[in-house]
């Protein structure tokens, strides 16, 4: 197997430096990704003690990824997102309770109970209930380019999805119109280096995603997905592109999964050395080790952090258990066919 | 407190898991997130993780018999907190 290593150079790259960062910045970073961390652990148990039912899609070391893009953007530009979204939605600033009360199908839960896992998503806060076929979201984040151009909005549309949707129809599709019409999109790509259990190198000749960009005609960056600053400085750059009509843009993250692809996938395709390397490279470590170097910040804050957060996670638990749950009659609302 | 722990639903078509090999002894400490059992389902040999923390009582199940989803297949003591 390759080492993927024209991929991996980036990641040896130094850590982007906190200096020129405000604390509350910075802390308001690592707490959105402990968050995201301890959100998915708690589901995956709630999962194993079979309370909560249907399988699950984690995103358990992909935290930078989502936190570094939404930071850069507005609440009133729109993210799409993929079966793998809670990282996205908490991310892109839907709450806690919302989400978890989505995940125990309750009526009160971001889309009324009705979407669950893999359609988290609150229009009011810029998410569009996350899409669960591969790359699907693509040419949905080109269409709301082109709304956004054409009524003059300066909104811009981010798009998530993972290295498994480069090589659908729809990728080419969507990409090709945002490009032919400069439309304010950044596409994101999370190279986890699997699609399910495929590695890309088995499906993809040049692994490099972002190179795709420059036969589309316009500029593509790979980019140290576990470093959350890293990615928050090259977001910031995509964005203020695409908002001065140079879009779109194609960021290409280099990340890992910590879990399978879903609960039900053991992961024994992952090598273990691969594993090893990549868990070493934890973005809320790195952040936190960053953070750590300061001199504002102490370890005490970190800890502080991590146990609000947990907190909060049961107090939704216990909300969601006991929330209104639809009744036949929700059967037909929302119901567009 | 003794609780039991359940069958995650870990199959692809619902159908029953195999128990493969129990991975703690009786009155063994486990901690949430250790591996307890190993299943065979309908498309995997996996580790399950325990879902709380405790004191292995026993294993409702042996290596070999097969066990539903959502049925219980080890007792634990779990401190009260």
């Amino acid at each position: 197997m390759s080492s993927l290593s024209d991929n991996s150079t980036s990641s040896s790259v130094a850590e982007a430096s906190t200096e020129s960062y405000d604390r509350e910045f910075l802390l308001d970073l690592y707490t959105r990704m402990v968050l995201i961390r301890e959100f998915e652990e708690r589901v995956k148990f709630l999962f194993l003690e079979g309370t909560m039912p249907g399988t699950i899609h984690q995103c358990q070391g992909q935290e930078a990824a989502a936190v570094g893009v939404c930071a850069a953007i507005n609440q009133n530009d729109f993210i799409t997102s993929t079966f793998r979204g809670h990282g996205h939605a908490l991310a892109k600033g839907l709450g806690i309770q919302e989400m978890m009360d989505e995940l125990f199908g309750a009526s009160t839960g971001c889309c009324k109970g009705k979407g669950g896992s893999m359609h988290m998503g609150n229009m009011d806060k810029g998410m569009v209930p996350a899409i669960a076929i591969v790359a699907g979201g693509i040419p949905l984040a080109a269409g709301m380019g082109l709304a956004f151009k054409m009524q003059k909005t300066g909104q811009v549309a981010v798009c998530f999805f993972g290295d498994g949707a480069v090589a659908e129809g729809a990728f080419h599709e969507g990409v090709n119109m945002a490009a032919i019409w400069n439309l304010p999109v950044v596409f994101v790509c999370e190279n986890n280096l699997y699609g399910a259990s495929t590695r890309i190198d088995k499906v993809m000749k040049n692994t490099r995603v972002s190179d795709r960009a420059s036969s589309y005609g316009f500029r593509g960056q790979t980019v140290d997905g576990n470093d959350v600053l890293a990615v928050f400085e090259a977001a910031t750059r995509a964005v203020r592109e695409c908002r001065e009509g140079q879009g779109p843009v194609l960021l290409e993250l280099l990340t890992y999964r910590r879990t399978g692809h879903s609960r039900r996938d053991p992961c024994h395709y992952q090598e273990k050395d691969e594993k090893k390397g990549w868990f070493e490279k934890d973005p809320i470590e790195r952040c936190a080790s960053a953070l750590l170097q300061r001199g504002d910040i102490g370890r005490e804050d970190l800890e502080a952090i991590g146990k609000n957060v947990v907190t909060e996670i049961e107090g939704s638990i216990v909300k969601a258990q006991t929330a209104l749950q639809p009744t036949a009659d929700d059967l037909l609302t929302d119901v567009y066919a | 407190m003794r609780s039991k722990l359940r069958m995650p639903d870990l199959s692809t078509t619902g159908e029953d898991v195999t128990i493969v090999k129990c991975l703690a002894e009786v009155g063994q400490a486990i901690k949430r997130g250790d591996s307890i059992i190993e299943i065979e389902t309908d498309k995997a040999v996996m580790e399950v993780e325990c879902a709380m923390s405790g004191t292995l009582v026993e294993y409702l199940a042996k290596p070999g018999e097969k066990v539903a989803l959502g049925a219980f297949f080890a007792v634990l003591e779990v401190p009260t907190s």
